[in-house]
């Protein structure tokens, strides 16, 4: 089987993001940047897939900047047989997914894994994208992956309001990694060490018939701002009855919402 | 493209829900500026039965897809979504955020060649086109942009940011068929079942008060006094990562980064620190309350009211207080 699967570096979790002084940019220097944690869970899923369909290769793409190697050097770690960065700093989540289906139409996966989201522009588009322009039926946010017996079909779940689906999808198709779909390894001392002895391909949008329409943005930015700052709420230092009863009548009667 | 404004609605068994009446609000505002109309494209079994409400919330037009429409599935809908705005040439296409959008948007968008703005917490017409904001990087950062074609925009729109207000008349809600053949490609992806859980309780993201417990409630068992106080407001429950992990409460509740995005009018949490990953889930709530035993926690930076005590004493006292409210 072909397996591929979508990485993207990420600034942590915790980082502080900064906005620039004329608020027309993110300031992201010092900050650690990291694979973006949804899609650690596709890197493994994808490992699982190819430990059980004997013979698999796993392709592993990157759009991005430069740190982009970081996360191929990670995924080299893991064992992956090939990676590609496309570089492309400025690309938005579509223009990414842009870049990755060409590189993908090549490869022609029988399945693709990608996390359900970036978490930094978290807009969950590139996996249905993804998907569309490579003509595969995908599956948005699976908490469980099973490959059938012949490797022709797998069933997936994924949580909705109100309950679970479990879902059939037919291969080839595309999977988005929701939080615990598995438990994403750790590379090994050897992985790391044959890691830096692989190369990385590099390709420019242009080079994938890229032109600068379909790498432009879908919307243009005007700025960014800090989230706005809270005022200094109400405290309430009473016993447990009385700040109670007190809660529930500025709830009532000043901020009027129960 | 044109002037109209398409709302893809959803429901429940023909019962609208509130987030189309969300989105069939900023659609009357778009439109009017646009000077076009609104449409609404509502798929599924009971579509047609929501039609007279959504006429009753501003739309002119409205696209029913119910044969056919049985069961979902995501290729049939992308395909019937991009018939209709292929017909009709909305200047937009607006959705809730919801497992519905999740799973449609990014497909859509590269079929209907849109440009996507997801989670948007103001959409605004401007020129010839549209403003959106939206949060980015778990809502560290807030993204200001434009969009002014060539494509549609599809934007999808945070719940309970957005309030619904019915117009003074309503609008026609002429039912018109959303014809979509059948493809047997689309069963490429089925959704074989479906296994209800969550109980009673309104769902996560789209419930108006949400009452979250942490790590400090210990077990399962304690959890209880949370969902008596969701009880008594007629909330959603909620829960912490830690809360999650140790296994209190179902990976469902988590609110967060890596679990659901909530923005209630009210949001109670107990016992939970406020880590910039929780932190992520829940800040655009409009009101948020917190109780913790200790006075430093980060959460009491983003509470408008904060009760420093312990959450065993004053929650039931809350719920009690609640009950006695109502009573
Ligand atoms: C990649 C990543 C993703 C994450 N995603 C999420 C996410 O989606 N959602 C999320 O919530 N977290 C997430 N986290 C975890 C997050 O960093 C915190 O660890 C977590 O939110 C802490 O949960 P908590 O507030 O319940 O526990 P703690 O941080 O342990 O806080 C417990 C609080 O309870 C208070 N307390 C103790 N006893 C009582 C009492 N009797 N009465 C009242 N108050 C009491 C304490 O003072 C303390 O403030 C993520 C972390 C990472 C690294």
């Amino acid at each position: 089987m072909k397996i591929a699967v979508c990485v993207k570096l990420v600034p942590s979790t915790t980082a502080l993001i900064r906005v620039s002084a004329d608020g027309k940019a993110l300031d992201c220097t010092g900050v650690e940047m990291v694979m973006s944690p949804y899609d650690e869970f596709a890197l493994e899923e994808a490992l699982k897939a190819r430990d059980k369909a004997a013979g698999s290769e796993i392709l592993v793409v990157s759009v991005g900047g430069d740190g982009a190697a970081k996360n191929l050097e990670q995924a080299y770690a893991l064992g992956v047989d090939q990676c590609v960065h496309v570089k492309a700093p400025d690309a938005d989540a579509a223009a990414a997914a842009r870049c990755a289906a060409a590189v993908l139409k090549t490869f022609a996966p029988d399945l693709v894994f990608c996390g359900r989201q970036a978490i930094d522009d978290d807009q969950w588009l590139f996996p249905g994208m993804l998907g569309e322009l490579l003509d595969l039926p995908h599956v948005t946010a699976a908490s469980s992956f099973a490959l059938s017996a012949d490797n022709a079909k797998a069933e997936c779940k994924r949580r909705i309001e109100g309950g679970e689906e479990t879902i059939e999808i037919a291969l080839p198709a595309l999977i988005s990694a929701e939080k615990g779909l598995n438990d994403p390894r750790s590379p090994t001392l050897k992985g790391r060490l044959n890691a830096k002895k692989k190369t990385v391909t590099v390709k420019t949008p242009a080079e994938l018939g890229l032109d600068a329409a379909a790498m432009a943005p879908a919307l243009k930015v005007e700025g960014y701002a800090p989230p706005p700052p809270k005022s200094a709420g109400k405290v309430i230092a009473k016993p447990a009855k009385e700040a109670a009863a007190e809660l529930v009548k500025l709830l009532r009667e000043e901020a009027k919402v129960i | 493209m044109g002037a109209d404004i398409l709302v893809v609605a959803e429901h429940k068994d023909g019962k609208v829900k509130k987030t189309a009446c969300e989105l069939l609000t900023v659609a009357r505002t778009l439109a009017a500026a646009r000077g076009g109309k609104v449409l609404a494209a509502v798929l599924g079994p009971g579509a047609g039965q929501a039609a007279a409400e959504l006429g009753a919330w501003g739309a002119e037009t409205v696209l029913v897809g119910e044969a056919g429409f049985e069961a979902y599935a995501s290729l049939k809908w992308t395909r019937a979504i991009c018939e209709a705005a292929a017909a009709r040439r909305p200047a937009a296409i607006l959705m809730s955020v919801s497992s519905l959008s999740r799973d449609l948007a990014g497909r859509v968008a590269a079929r209907a060649q849109a440009a996507l703005a997801s989670d948007c917490t103001a959409l605004s017409a401007e020129g010839d086109g549209f403003k959106i904001v939206r949060p980015m990087l778990a809502g560290r950062a807030l993204v200001t942009a434009v969009h002014a074609g060539p494509g549609p925009l599809l934007a999808t729109l945070r719940p309970n940011v957005f309030t619904a207000e019915k117009p003074a008349a309503p609008a026609a809600g002429t039912v018109e068929a959303l014809a979509c053949a059948d493809d047997p490609r689309d069963q490429r992806v089925v959704v074989k079942s479906f296994a209800a859980g969550g109980g009673t309780r309104p769902e996560l993201t789209e419930a108006a008060v949400v009452v979250s417990g942490g790590r400090s409630l210990g077990s399962a068992d304690a959890f209880k006094v949370i969902y008596d106080l969701a009880d008594a407001l007629g909330a959603a429950a909620g829960a912490s990562r830690a809360a999650v992990d140790a296994g209190y409460a179902p990976h469902s509740m988590q609110v967060g980064q890596t679990g659901k995005t909530v923005s209630p009018v009210l949001y109670i949490a107990c016992g939970i620190s406020g880590a910039i990953q929780h932190l992520a889930g829940m800040r655009t709530s409009k009101y948020i309350v917190a109780i913790n035993t200790d006075p430093n926690a980060p959460i009491f930076k983003l509470a408008d009211y904060g009760i420093v005590g312990d959450l065993f004493e004053v929650v039931p006292a809350l719920t009690e207080e609640v009950n006695k409210a109502k009573a």
